[in-house]
């Protein structure tokens, strides 16, 4: 019977991390939607949640004032089109309201075969 | 009579002798045909701008033209020290005699590769001398290229209206079926995101803003927010101590500003003639340019959008493009990038054409006339037409082409 118990409590505590990173990538994904990163040929404007086919989050740091997340992004501007994968640094500041995205930084971009 | 008249003016107060000299003024206008009113000279800003945006110009151009040195971001892989470097003649903002380098990977029927992870498209061509003390002088041309292109530099003035212009416009003018049997089946670029695109030879840049954002690391090695790594040596990071200035090299505020300056720099003022032979010389050419049809693709003018700065709101731009891509022949073909195939170009804007020295996308013509008579594909018909004109039409042609 203890056994179960913990057993339970793992799997508990295995399912609420993996919903608060997930809830971690949607609202990234969310946040993205409007931001541009890189320049030129290689701009990627966020316009819709449905161009981001993948996000993971590779690495994050914080401190008082500023929030920095690493991630690797597949991104597909429509079906059918080029697909793309990608590494941006993604920045947040806190305002007064909580916070909140100021710039994506694309480090690097490459068309998937 | 004549006597009378003199009399009279010098009869004239002060006040009435203005009011004459103004009158004249209209009149010779009104003669000479120029229906606008006052123009901004060349490399001034638009008309109609707040003193705000004035100083937003004026703070622009001052980043426009400020030179990089590898202390302040210049490198390591570069092709200018300033955006003012190649878009220099005949004043800031203008074109260049410099001629860049692009490549990118083409696979038949539709797969265009831009090479980002080799260092595509844009290759440099020079180096800091830290990079140049280890061996490395310039970027290659990815072994995975399948062309290179070369590039000569646009001249920007009145970019900030032609961005203002919306996609609608654009998405009316396309027919990539050739629908209407004209010969002319002209699309629109797409960027990879898959916004419209309208900027660059190829189209494949959708904004102003994107453009100069990729400008400073593609061009000067200057690395931004957005951009904050610096470009790889043909795919390789560059060497460590070979970078001394710290990333980003350059604010976002930075990149605002000369979007800024771009998007107030005003086009070029049409020419008027004053010699009645070559108004009405250039009156004729452009009717002929109509009759050979190059306006079907290099269409007169289009109209901004509504837009919250009153100098771009729903104002008429005379760029003489429809801003799309067209199978220009096998004898330009070069590059892929995006949806454009090695043949198709975007119609090259006109606006301007007489400030420039170099014409065709890579500035190998030296003169309009051979840039016209290199045109192929959807533009032989035309091509075709201008050559069967007599000598005295032709001349007509050219001259309306050096009015605009």
């Amino acid at each position: 019977m203890k056994r179960l118990n913990s057993l339970i409590t793992i799997l508990v505590a295995c399912a609420l991390a993996v919903s608060v990173c997930a809830s971690e990538v949607d609202q990234l994904k969310a946040d993205l939607i409007g931001q541009t990163m890189g320049g030129r040929e290689k701009s990627w404007k966020f316009q819709s949640v449905d161009q981001i086919k993948e996000l993971v989050i590779k690495n994050k740091t914080e401190d008082a004032q500023k929030r920095v997340y690493t991630i690797a992004l597949q991104l597909q501007a429509a079906a059918g089109a080029d697909k793309y994968a990608a590494e941006a640094k993604v920045e947040y500041w806190k305002k007064a309201s909580g916070w909140q995205i100021d710039h994506v930084g694309l480090l690097s971009l490459k068309k998937m075969e | 009579m004549k006597r009378d008249a003199n009399c009279r003016w010098h009869g004239l107060e002060g006040n009435a002798k203005a009011t004459w000299v103004v009158g004249a003024l209209i009149c010779c206008f009104v003669i000479c045909g120029c229906k606008t009113a006052k123009q901004p000279d060349l490399g001034e800003p638009l008309a109609e701008l707040t003193p705000s945006q004035k100083a937003q110009f004026r703070e622009g151009k001052a980043v426009f033209q400020r030179e990089f040195t590898p202390e302040t971001g210049l490198g390591p892989l570069f092709n200018s020290v300033s955006c003012a470097e190649c878009h220099e003649h005949p004043l800031v903002g203008g074109s260049g005699d410099e001629i860049e380098v692009h490549a990118t990977r083409f696979v038949r029927p539709n797969s265009c590769d831009p090479l980002f992870d080799q260092g595509g498209p844009v290759i440099q061509q020079d180096a800091t001398p830290l990079l140049r003390a280890i061996g490395v002088l310039k970027e290659q041309v990815p072994s995975r290229a399948t062309a290179q292109g070369r590039r000569s530099t646009p001249p920007l003035f009145g970019f900030g209206l032609v961005d203002a212009i919306p996609d609608k416009t654009l998405l009316s003018h396309e027919d990539p079926y050739d629908r209407d049997l004209n010969g002319i089946s002209g699309h629109a670029n797409r960027a990879i995101d898959g916004r419209v695109g309208r900027f660059g030879r190829k189209a494949a840049v959708a904004t102003l803003f994107d453009f100069n954002a990729g400008a400073f690391p593609q061009e000067q090695g200057v690395t931004t927010p957005l951009s904050p790594v610096e470009e790889t040596i043909n795919g390789a990071p560059v060497p460590a101590g070979t970078d001394p200035a710290a990333d980003p090299e350059i604010k976002r505020a930075d990149i605002d500003k000369v979007t800024d300056f771009l998007r107030f720099l005003a086009p070029p003022p049409r020419v008027c003639f004053t010699n009645s032979h070559e108004r009405h010389q250039a009156k004729r050419g452009e009717k002929l340019f109509n009759a050979v049809n190059c306006c079907a693709c290099h269409v007169p003018k289009m109209k901004t959008g509504p837009n919250e700065i009153r100098a771009l709101d729903r104002k008429t731009v005379h760029l003489y493009s429809d801003l799309l891509v067209h199978d220009m022949g096998p004898s330009l073909s070069d590059i892929c990038l995006g949806q454009a195939h090695p043949s198709e170009f975007r119609t090259e804007l006109l606006m301007g054409l007489r400030f420039r020295e170099h014409f065709l996308h890579d500035g190998s013509a030296p003169t309009v006339q051979e840039a016209i008579e290199r045109h192929g594909g959807e533009a032989q018909p035309a091509r075709d037409k201008f050559k069967a004109l007599s000598k005295k039409d032709q001349e007509a042609l050219l001259k309306f082409l050096d009015s605009i």
